[in-house]
């Protein structure tokens, strides 16, 4: 299969010369929540499983009881507590899902789809790797069943990708055939931007990397939920402020084995209060954010990077003489 | 291939149960939260025999230096030592008994130690063999039954009785090791760190339950590995305490966690624990007991029978 080079896949867009946003209501700055709604398998399935380390307990032969057991937490009694605190703030969420906790984990299905939450493919299972290591064939039977599966199970179109090291070369072209709109695997940005495809329309919707709760579980982060609001408040200021300007995104990824534990779902609950009480915030779904980018400005950013490749061209020519 | 699974947990030997779908759970004598401190006693061995399975989190770089390793290996021993003694200094004056995993060379080569725990009503569980010896898939059938009814004879020769509870080194495990536990006695399992109340291990022999331990509040993870200030760990074991006081408004939870004498009974540490017991002791409706006393409650409680219905199906294939 043909595809874009992977360094052909974003085009280049400086901050300072790029399309103005303009979000819905005039608003400042897109924020997004996406609960990443996962299971470790007991024992992962032979020649697919992901080396899962968290802090105090690499990898142990399975069962992982302190490292995958422990995740089981989240469905059990995070997902729960967290959702209160959700409800409370009237948050729709996207759902970063793990495919099988549609079918194995009703309870947690149709709490997301009462509350209309849309729906991102995060893999199967977060101790497999698929689409990794498939062909481009089966990557594209991967898509087709994922799609199937959201629709069987919630009614939904799946429309976004979030698998990260799961991520082939090939996926971003697969997932524009098969009519998937953002793809959240790109960390780039603070804006939606294109990505180069073979055929249809892709974008990128900023994840976060840095401003992400499990990151207090690594071992090499030795600070806990009261910096991370400090965090997330300091990129929700910068942001609101450049906003103004232009249209931002803040992107808050959430687990339920980290945010749903009694230490840290206050601190969750104060991020939610400090930005939702602000005037200018569009509080929305993956799913919004790509499709209003789509209609508005991917042409225009586009035609921009167009343009900036060639201004980039002609600097690089005139170093040259 | 459609993706498609099956209701319920990938495994038999708990069921999935969503802890808002189930039966309110009560404590005895109006108590809204149990609390269950288990404070380790472990032996960290120079050098564990050749072809023990020594945890991924003792070996270099995780944790441990090269062979020998004085610093860990002895810093370990403070525990046995120093640690315990100030701990239960502690416990006693808040008048609050703890519940001990000791491990099979702990009760069988310091028995002043078993000693202190029994005359205070702390109870002793099971701990593995050693700290560095740990229960793994790697191991048969035979040599993991071997090492259960080698860890639980140390604490009958210690003790007089075999251990009602059971928490494996590092929480190891094999897929057998539940279904082992309960064949041989063992009636209710630290290792699952994956509620807020107790729930059923379903196993073909015996009675076996989960108290579920919050791995990430213990002293060792959620300071000492992680590096998280001593400070910021109190606080963060307050709050679990507070907010878990609060949701228990609406159904008893469960609050249990490890502390270790070699770390949390260090010099600088120790007003820390007292000030974590002092927060704990000073409300009435909260239930600070041992591993056993909780089973023993909760066996008796509807909510140990409830296994979750599959809901009305919705979505299923077109």
């Amino acid at each position: 299969m043909r595809h874009i080079p992977l360094d052909r896949r974003i085009g280049y867009l400086p901050l300072n010369n790029r399309p103005r946003i303009q979000w819905p209501g005039n608003a400042r700055v897109a924020f997004w929540v996406i609960p990443n709604v996962e299971h470790y398998e007991y024992v992962p399935a032979a020649g697919t499983g992901r080396q899962q380390v968290a802090h105090g307990n690499p990898d142990f032969p399975a069962p992982n009881i302190p490292v995958n057991v422990r995740r089981d937490y989240g469905s059990r009694v995070g997902f729960w507590r967290m959702l209160r605190v959700l409800d409370r703030h009237n948050i729709r969420c996207t759902v970063n899902i793990n495919l099988a906790v549609l079918d194995h984990f009703p309870e947690e299905r149709d709490a997301m789809v009462e509350r209309n939450w849309d729906f991102c493919c995060h893999g199967v299972y977060n101790t497999r790797a698929e689409p990794k290591g498939l062909t481009v064939e089966q990557q594209r039977a991967f898509v087709q069943d994922s799609i199937a599966c959201v629709k069987r199970t919630t009614g939904k179109q799946l429309k976004g990708f979030n698998v990260l090291s799961r991520a082939t070369e090939e996926l971003p072209d697969i997932l524009a055939e098969h009519g998937i709109i953002y793809h959240a695997d790109y960390f780039h940005d603070d804006q939606p931007t294109p990505i180069n495809v073979t055929q249809g329309k892709l974008v990128s919707i900023p994840y976060g990397a840095e401003i992400n709760d499990s990151v207090m579980t690594q071992r090499n982060r030795p600070w806990e939920a009261d910096t991370f609001f400090e965090m997330a408040k300091d990129a929700f200021d910068r942001l609101y402020q450049e906003g103004a300007e232009n249209g931002m995104v803040l992107c808050l990824p959430l687990h339920p084995w980290c945010s749903g534990y009694p230490y840290r779902i206050n601190h969750l609950d104060r991020i939610l209060d400090y930005v939702m009480s602000h005037d200018g915030v569009w509080q929305a779904t993956a799913d919004d954010i790509a499709e209003y980018y789509i209609a508005n400005y991917y042409d225009e950013a586009v035609a921009c990077i167009a343009r900036i490749e060639t201004s980039q061209r002609q600097l690089l020519a005139g170093r040259q003489r | 291939m459609p993706i498609q699974f099956n209701y319920g947990m990938d495994q038999e030997y708990w069921d999935w149960s969503p802890i808002v779908k189930r039966p309110v759970l009560h404590w005895p004598n109006g108590a809204k939260l149990a609390v269950c401190l288990l404070v380790d006693l472990g032996h960290y061995e120079w050098k564990p025999p050749a072809g023990a399975f020594d945890p991924p989190t003792h070996t270099p770089p995780h944790s441990m230096n090269p062979y020998p390793d004085y610093v860990t290996v002895t810093h370990r021993e403070y525990g046995h030592r120093i640690g315990i003694f100030r701990m239960m200094e502690v416990f006693d004056r808040y008048r609050v008994r703890a519940t001990v995993p000791m491990d099979a060379y702990t009760a069988d080569n310091y028995p002043i130690l078993v000693e202190e725990c029994r005359r205070r009503g702390w109870e002793i569980i099971g701990h593995g063999v050693t700290q560095r010896q740990a229960i793994t898939s790697l191991m048969s059938e035979a040599q993991e039954r071997e090492y259960v009814e080698a860890s639980i004879a140390a604490l009958r020769r210690a003790t007089g009785a075999a251990p009602a509870g059971w928490l494996g080194p590092e929480h190891s495990q094999s897929t057998r090791t539940p279904a082992i536990l309960a064949e041989m006695g063992i009636r209710y399992c630290c290792d699952f760190p994956n509620d807020e109340q107790p729930y059923r291990i379903h196993t073909l022999n015996g009675e076996l339950y989960a108290l579920p331990c919050m791995i990430e509040i213990g002293d060792t993870m959620g300071h000492y590995n992680r590096k998280l200030p001593l400070q910021r760990w109190v606080q963060m074991v307050k709050e679990t305490f507070d907010v878990m006081h609060a949701d228990a408004a609406e159904t008893g939870l469960l609050l249990a966690f490890r502390l270790h004498p070699w770390c949390v009974g260090q010099p600088y540490r120790i007003k820390y624990l007292e000030d974590i017991v002092g927060h704990m002791t000073r409300r009435e409706d909260v239930w600070i007991a041992t591993g056993s006393e909780i089973i023993d409650w909760y066996r008796t409680q509807p909510h140990a029978s409830f296994r979750p219905e599959r809901p009305a199906v919705q979505g299923e294939p077109l």
